[in-house]
């Protein structure tokens, strides 16, 4: 007793609580390509960033070109929804409205503004940022089955008003969107290095490529692992302990919202790029199902699986393409195989590497560490306490 | 020496229900608090209105010179808008706001993250005290790095405090019970608090894993910090609480040290229920009160006695 009211007087009772410095030193984690997940996905990476860079050279033909840019911006549609559903545990039915405004924000302002399309992106941006509040601050505090059919119908709003409104050239869309350019250089105009040809196409490819692999990956990634990120996956798992835990649920709900909108604004613009012409019928509820379903497929929540994911949406049609009209059938048996045999996904999230898995430590049996220790040991503990506290 | 918390005079109904019924009690810094009473008496929905998970029909909840009841204006009850704005958080407080001031929670069945490693449970809960914007996030700047290290660091030291041994990287589901009874404490210490409610803290542990949980929660009020445990283990709170208060249906029938509480007479009686009053001679002369018809040795009086 005489022990613990020593040390309550000789601490302020409005003192800020610190935390005990650790007793014992932890081993580094390992960050070898083969013995750590982390090293792997890495290595992973930028095998993929070498593959991406290396594709026009082996083909650089307008259908490969094409389809490959498609697929990126899949990837990063569904790493923008990846925040929203996988990290957030927010379902949105309505994913593709925010790739809507992005498309057509940049098309209205360089059609019809006639700015360029950099100059473009900031309005977007806002554009999106604006868009993710105006559905976001009133649903939000739906719990998830509401949250979907509410975003649901805002898909479609966005589908209906777009094709009604004249500034977005209602049925029949938008033409002619130019292509991205600095100064006088136009992407189109192409360039040629050490006597290497660059067509309009591959530039452009590499742009997409670049931009999502910087932004769409590396930064979605990035975050998640943050501050931010461990707040949205602290309210996918539990929204009320994660409120417990001093995180305004409400605001980090509202900020993954953002951030899915930002991402897939930004598709959109690249897609817009991408097409030159845009109309209503690309931002069908079809759609949204789709990047969704390159999300749960691929794996909720992990970056490596959306990846997977997105690249099969949007590859397994184009691949099956000699199957005529059988295609769609044969996907979707696919997709109900791969469901069945992975049901949390291709690459789960909580996925450790199988040559990993034995090396990770058994958890003890319960009475190994809770038990009290010896009454000697029991007093050095209390000891310790006592120089934690002062 | 003002008291950290202060409850006055709290209700809550869910309806018809009186769940906490005028209940009145102080908590003093850096003491250990028991709230018992049978089940069913109100402890978590009293623990849910001081948290801030749950309005209070009336009363006041002061917490460290902060009120966390707040008062909706009448226009707007008349108006029917003020269960719209509280879910909003407007005139209400948020339970992440009564973190943030010092006041930190366990939840009555374990509620750790499940997808989420030990050591990021635990980082979690520093969220309202880390200092990480959005760009720093992004492009990996030094101060993210250097404030990511010293969160980590301090995950580290709540669970060395709190005797977690395992590997911080295993999932929580991947613990024993025990061990995540332990890591859950370590998360809401983890908030920085100036007092900490558990809930049924001792539920499912065994004898050994009770005595270091009295151990631990000895050390917490070590580091100054009040605590505040609902229980039930009775053994448990005789040994380590400082003060209790006793709930039953919704109201305090006793406060005071367990040895006051342990032979409280109005205690008792809400545990254990009374004895059946003796039977009352003058009722029976009376006539109100008919006992002889309960027993069974009596005469039939319908049957005629044969000799």
């Amino acid at each position: 007793m005489s022990r613990s009211t020593m040390s309550r007087s000789s601490l302020t009772r409005d003192a800020v609580l610190r935390a005990p410095s650790p007793l014992f030193d932890r081993a580094a984690a390992p960050s070898g390509i083969l013995n750590s997940n982390r090293g792997f996905l890495r290595a992973l990476g930028g095998l993929c960033v070498v593959l991406l860079a290396v594709l026009p050279f082996l083909d650089a033909s307008r259908y490969t070109i094409s389809i490959a840019t498609t697929a990126l911006i899949y990837i990063m549609l569904a790493m923008g929804l990846n925040v929203v559903v996988g990290y957030a545990g927010l379902l949105d039915l309505g994913y593709i409205a925010f790739f809507a405004v992005g498309a057509y924000t940049s098309g209205i302002f360089t059609t019809v503004l006639g700015w360029p399309m950099w100059a473009a992106l900031p309005a977007t941006v806002l554009a999106c940022i604006l868009a993710g509040i105006i559905i976001g601050a009133p649903t939000l505090r739906l719990r998830s089955d509401y949250l979907a059919i509410v975003t649901l119908g805002f898909g479609e709003i966005i589908r209906i008003t777009a094709n009604n409104l004249e500034i977005t050239g209602g049925p029949s869309g938008i033409h002619g969107i130019p292509s991205w350019g600095f100064g006088g250089w136009n992407f189109d105009d192409g360039f040629s290095l050490f006597g290497l040809q660059f067509p309009g196409r591959v530039v452009f490819y590499y742009f997409v490529a670049i931009v999502v692999v910087l932004v769409g990956v590396i930064g979605a990634g990035r975050l998640a692992k943050g501050r931010l990120g461990r707040a949205w996956k602290a309210v996918r798992d539990d929204e009320d302990a994660a409120e417990a835990m001093g995180i305004n649920t409400y605001i980090a709900k509202i900020t993954a919202y953002i951030i899915g909108a930002v991402w897939a604004g930004i598709a959109g613009q690249l897609m817009a790029t991408h097409l030159s012409a845009i109309s209503p019928n690309s931002f069908q509820f079809l759609y949204s199902a789709l990047i969704l379903m390159a999300v749960v497929l691929g794996g909720m929540g992990s970056t490596p699986g959306v990846i997977i994911g997105a690249l099969f949406v949007s590859l397994a049609p184009e691949l099956l393409r000699d199957f005529s009209e059988w295609r769609f059938l044969i996907f979707g048996v696919l997709l109900v195989v791969v469901m069945l045999f992975r049901p949390s996904g291709l690459w789960p999230s909580t996925a450790i590497l199988p040559w990993l898995r034995k090396h990770r430590p058994v958890p003890p049996p319960t009475a190994g560490f809770m038990a009290v220790p010896p009454p000697t040991a029991n007093e050095d503990l209390e000891t310790v306490d006592g120089e934690e506290a002062r | 020496m003002s008291a950290l918390l202060e409850v006055r005079d709290l209700r809550l109904q869910f309806g018809g229900v009186k769940a906490v019924d005028g209940l009145s009690f102080t908590v003093e810094p850096g003491e250990i608090l028991a709230v018992i009473g049978p089940n069913g008496a109100g402890k978590t929905s009293a623990f849910n209105c001081i948290s801030g998970f749950y309005l209070p029909t009336s009363g006041s909840v002061v917490f460290d010179g902060k009120d966390i009841v707040r008062e909706a204006p009448s226009f707007l009850r008349t108006l029917r808008l003020v269960d719209l704005l509280q879910s909003f958080g407007f005139y209400r407080v948020l339970p992440s706001r009564v973190t943030k001031w010092g006041m930190a929670r366990t939840f009555q069945n374990l509620r750790l993250f499940r997808e989420l490693s030990v050591l990021d449970n635990v980082k979690t809960a520093m969220h309202a005290n880390l200092r990480e914007g959005f760009w720093a996030t992004l492009l990996h700047t030094p101060g993210y790095r250097r404030a990511e290290e010293e969160c980590a660091e301090q995950a580290r030291g709540w669970l060395d405090f709190v005797g977690f041994t395992g590997d911080e990287n295993l999932y929580v589901t991947q613990l024993p019970y025990g061990e995540q009874r332990r890591v859950e404490i370590a998360r809401a210490l983890a908030t920085g608090p100036k007092m900490l409610l558990l809930d049924e803290p001792a539920a499912g542990l065994n004898f050994n894993e009770k005595q270091a949980l009295m151990q631990l929660i000895r050390s917490i009020r070590d580091l100054g910090v009040a605590v505040v445990l609902i229980e039930h283990d009775m053994g448990l709170i005789m040994q380590l609480a400082e003060r209790i208060v006793v709930l039953n249906y919704g109201k305090e029938i006793a406060e005071g040290s367990p040895e006051q509480i342990k032979n409280d007479p109005v205690v008792i009686e809400a545990y254990l229920g009374v004895e059946d009053e003796p039977l009352d001679a003058t009722k029976l002369q009376t006539g109100t009160v008919d006992l002889s018809l309960l027993d069974p040795t009596r005469p039939d009086p319908t049957r005629k006695e044969k000799r």
